[in-house]
């Protein structure tokens, strides 16, 4: 919902779950060891309660601090009523219906709101403001063990495939959850494929890729194993995967190798939101792969993702708690900072993932239908190619936001 | 003049005419329902150019009735609206559905409970729904040629919740009134007159306080509801059929109905300044955000500082504006209901459940075309607006009001006769 983060009425709630009154945000001033701005909302980690602004280096290092205006630019519900946007994928080139900087979307949801039924996939074109259906894939695939349900999990590489996840239901629970796949479209939408396999079980958190034209690696994460249904304890069987592909002139990925570089991460069934487990990867300039561990409230870092032979475990914790709540989509910013949204609130969390440090935290979905705002609103968020400011989706009005 | 109704025996002798020509005596109304000051008299025209009940100012209730038609020949099918009609020009001046005999052996020609109440400007106002025209693609009656164009089929909209049985009809009643009583009393007639050849399909009820209060009425989530509405110079323009369509329809209007389910108990959580960024206008005044009055004209384009916008990209206000949707217009004439309480699960977190109100508001929009009316209006905001949090729209139907009629002649004549 495209209601701005107002200091008059959308107070910061603290990050996990208190329910004691907030302050006035009229002037910024402390609030549960963070601090929050007037002008910006960001909550900011406190370094000294009685300050009165938040610690100035921090805010000279903060991307979050540039970013002013949210502008809604389309609803992503396409003419079958599909809902729930989740991946957000900018086109590195133009191919097919897709135009350089084109923005696609999925959806999770049918138009009667079942979770892991949706099936499409919208383009919206900055340059002119239009949006339309790129994919509507066929809800019965073979080849997709259990059907399909779009998930976070979406690339496009510059060979123009796009691929993306399902993780697929029938009734809108995990009672009915199928293992899903991995679906290979062309640049038109059409099905060229599908990758699935023993190591695949619902790939469900936003990728990272290595693209190299002639062959890219894939880094996905896995939440589906023997999670059941909602009502089951944390299972601790989720995976990251690595897929290298090769992509033939003409033909669509094929996958020479898969390689499991992160295991153990704890998944959930959940009678609200479906799943819950690792969503967000982000590849860092060092060769680490970031992931965010949505039942751990963590970020945790698998080093050498493109390279190592076996798998590093659950990583090693860079950030955990704070302002994180629930972990989902991540990215990277211009300024090497780890931006990650929230699932129990309508935060975006600045993380330098060289020290671990939270910077800060935005709302950047405060839409007090939810408790506390924006809860269950974000999931997807990726930069503009310009990198001056990030698009989010908003499940609360089905909606791609512009942040800038 | 100020009808009374008669007894009911002994009232034979008192005729339609009497009553009849004195409504029809009473000047037009003209001005759209939002606009509506008080001092009206006791009862509204039923003869006219244009069915009563659409740019007449609002009355304090609502009882609307669709129905499916169960007759095999259109002969029953004229004959009904010719005894409807004749019906409604006595209810509507407050006499009984039909003269009253004192014969014992026959049930009563009316009922009887609206004895002793006046007119209470009672207005009866009949529609034709897409099932008169065909049912299952079966032309029961020779009309199926005759379905205007503007008479669609509703596209299925986002968020669509709606349960078969409040949807749709063949023929539609709406009976408003300053009186509940008066208003169920005659659809009831009507219905029973009805036996055997059209059968309820389903009713709502509702409330307003347009009648009691100045200026624009309040909905059930406390805002003013209709302040957008054109203005009675303005209204015929956007209500009424003209030349476009079928000259049966000329003079007439479509009315799109959707009875909309309001979380009051979630809405009631809501702090003042949220609800006032879900609507984009303040509650008090209904002054638009950044505006003073309540027809300060909304300024889309305000922004703060930072370049977010003033009224919120997902407002209400916004996103129904006529000025952000090509220059589409409706006239609303809603009522607001309250059937109760039962079990709901609420849509967002932390997901309340339990008994809640079924309350929210029967939306009546009146337009010459609904294609350039409510459904261009309803697509983006059914996808977009933060509005759906609360609501959920369970009924929705599409009707054909036929223009209204002259002494003599039936509702929907030049439909049926049409060559």
């Amino acid at each position: 919902m495209n209601i701005k983060p107002n200091r008059s009425f959308h107070p910061p709630r603290p990050p996990s779950g208190q329910t004691s009154p907030a302050p006035n945000p009229g002037t910024p001033k402390s609030f549960f060891g963070y601090f929050f701005f007037k002008k910006s909302n960001i909550l900011f980690p406190c370094l000294a309660a009685s300050l009165l602004a938040a610690p100035p280096a921090l805010a000279d290092q903060s991307f979050l601090t540039s970013v002013k205006k949210h502008h809604l630019l389309t609803s992503t519900q396409p003419a079958n009523g599909d809902q729930n946007p989740y991946a957000l994928v900018v086109a590195p080139v133009t191919a097919g219906t897709v135009q350089k900087d084109d923005v696609l979307v999925d959806n999770f949801n049918n138009n009667g709101n079942l979770q892991g039924t949706g099936s499409t996939i919208i383009d919206y074109r900055p340059a002119t403001g239009q949006t339309t259906v790129f994919a509507a894939i066929p809800r019965d695939l073979p080849g997709c063990p259990g059907g399909v349900g779009l998930t976070t999990a979406m690339t496009m590489l510059s060979s123009g495939w796009v691929i993306v996840g399902s993780a697929p239901s029938t009734d809108g629970t995990t009672k009915t959850l199928g293992a899903g796949c991995l679906i290979v479209l062309d640049a038109n939408g059409k099905v060229a494929g599908t990758i699935a396999g023993p190591q695949i079980d619902d790939p469900w958190g936003n990728m990272a890729v290595i693209d190299h034209g002639a062959t890219a690696i894939l880094f996905v994460s896995n939440a589906g194993f023997g999670i059941g249904a909602p009502g089951q304890p944390v299972q601790h069987k989720a995976t990251v995967l690595r897929l290298n592909l090769a992509i033939a002139a003409g033909k669509p990925p094929a996958v020479t190798s898969q390689t499991v570089i992160g295991d153990g991460f704890g998944a959930q069934a959940d009678a609200g939101v479906f799943l819950i487990g690792p969503t967000g990867l982000a590849l860092g300039g060092n060769g680490a792969l970031y992931v965010s561990d949505a039942i751990g409230n963590q970020v945790v870092a698998i080093p050498d993702a493109a390279t190592r032979a076996g798998s590093a475990g659950q990583g090693k914790e860079i950030s955990k708690g704070g302002l994180l709540s629930r972990p989902l989509a991540m990215g990277f910013a211009p300024n090497g900072h780890l931006l990650v949204v929230n699932g129990l609130n309508g935060q975006v969390v600045e993380i330098d993932p060289a020290s671990g440090q939270q910077l800060g935290a935005m709302w950047i979905d405060a839409d007090e239908a939810q408790t506390p705002p924006g809860s269950g609103d974000l999931f997807g968020i990726t930069m503009q190619p310009d990198g001056k400011g990030f698009y989010y989706v908003e499940d609360d009005v089905n909606a791609l936001v512009q942040a800038q | 003049m100020r009808a009374s109704r008669r007894g009911l025996l002994g009232a034979a002798g008192l005729g339609a005419a009497a009553g009849v020509a004195g409504a029809a005596g009473l000047a037009q109304a003209q001005v759209a329902p939002s606009r509506l000051e008080s001092g009206q008299a006791d009862s509204e025209p039923f003869y006219g150019r244009h069915q009563a009940g659409i740019t007449t100012p609002m009355q304090d209730s609502l009882f609307f009735a669709s129905f499916d038609l169960t007759a095999t020949h259109r002969q029953d099918v004229t004959g009904l609206l010719r005894a409807w009609t004749n019906a409604a020009a006595r209810l509507t001046a407050g006499l009984p559905a039909a003269p009253m005999t004192p014969d014992a052996s026959d049930p009563p020609a009316d009922s009887g409970e609206a004895v002793g109440l006046n007119p209470s400007r009672l207005t009866l106002t009949f529609g034709f729904g897409p099932e008169l025209f065909s049912l299952n693609g079966e032309d029961r009656y020779g009309l199926a040629a005759r379905r205007p164009a503007a008479l669609v089929d509703l596209p299925r909209f986002a968020g669509d919740e709606l349960v078969a049985g409040q949807c749709g009809g063949a023929l539609c009643i709406q009976a408003c009134a300053n009186d509940p009583q008066v208003a169920f009393h005659a659809v009831r007639q009507l219905a029973r007159m009805g036996y055997g050849v059209a059968s309820l399909k389903w009713v709502q009820s509702g409330f307003s306080t347009a009648n009691k209060t100045q200026g624009t009425p309040r909905n059930l989530m406390g805002f003013k509801d209709g302040t957008m509405n054109p203005t009675a110079a303005a209204a015929p323009a956007v209500v009424w059929a003209g030349a476009e369509g079928p000259e049966w329809m000329n003079g007439g209007s479509y009315m799109v109905a959707r009875r909309i389910r309001i979380a009051l108990e979630h809405w009631d959580r809501m702090k003042l300044a949220f609800q006032e960024q879900t609507i984009g206008r303040h509650k008090a005044s209904g002054a638009p955000l950044g505006g003073k009055a309540e027809f300060d004209t909304p300024d889309f384009a305000a922004t703060d500082s930072d370049g977010n916008s003033i009224i919120p990209d997902t407002s209400h206000v916004r996103l129904a504006a006529p000025a952000n949707n090509g220059g589409a217009t409706i006239l609303r004439r809603g009522y607001s209901y309250n059937d109760g309480a039962n079990f709901v699960a609420e849509r967002w977190p932390p997901w309340r459940q339990g008994i809640e109100y079924d309350c929210g508001l029967f939306f009546q929009s009146f337009q010459k075309d609904p294609r350039e009316g409510f459904i261009k209006l309803f697509d983006r905001m059914s996808k977009i607006d933060a509005l759906n949090q609360f609501t959920t729209h369970t009924g929705s139907a599409i009707f054909a009001y036929p223009p209204g009629v002259q002494p003599g002649q039936y509702i929907g004549q030049a439909l049926f006769e049409a060559v």
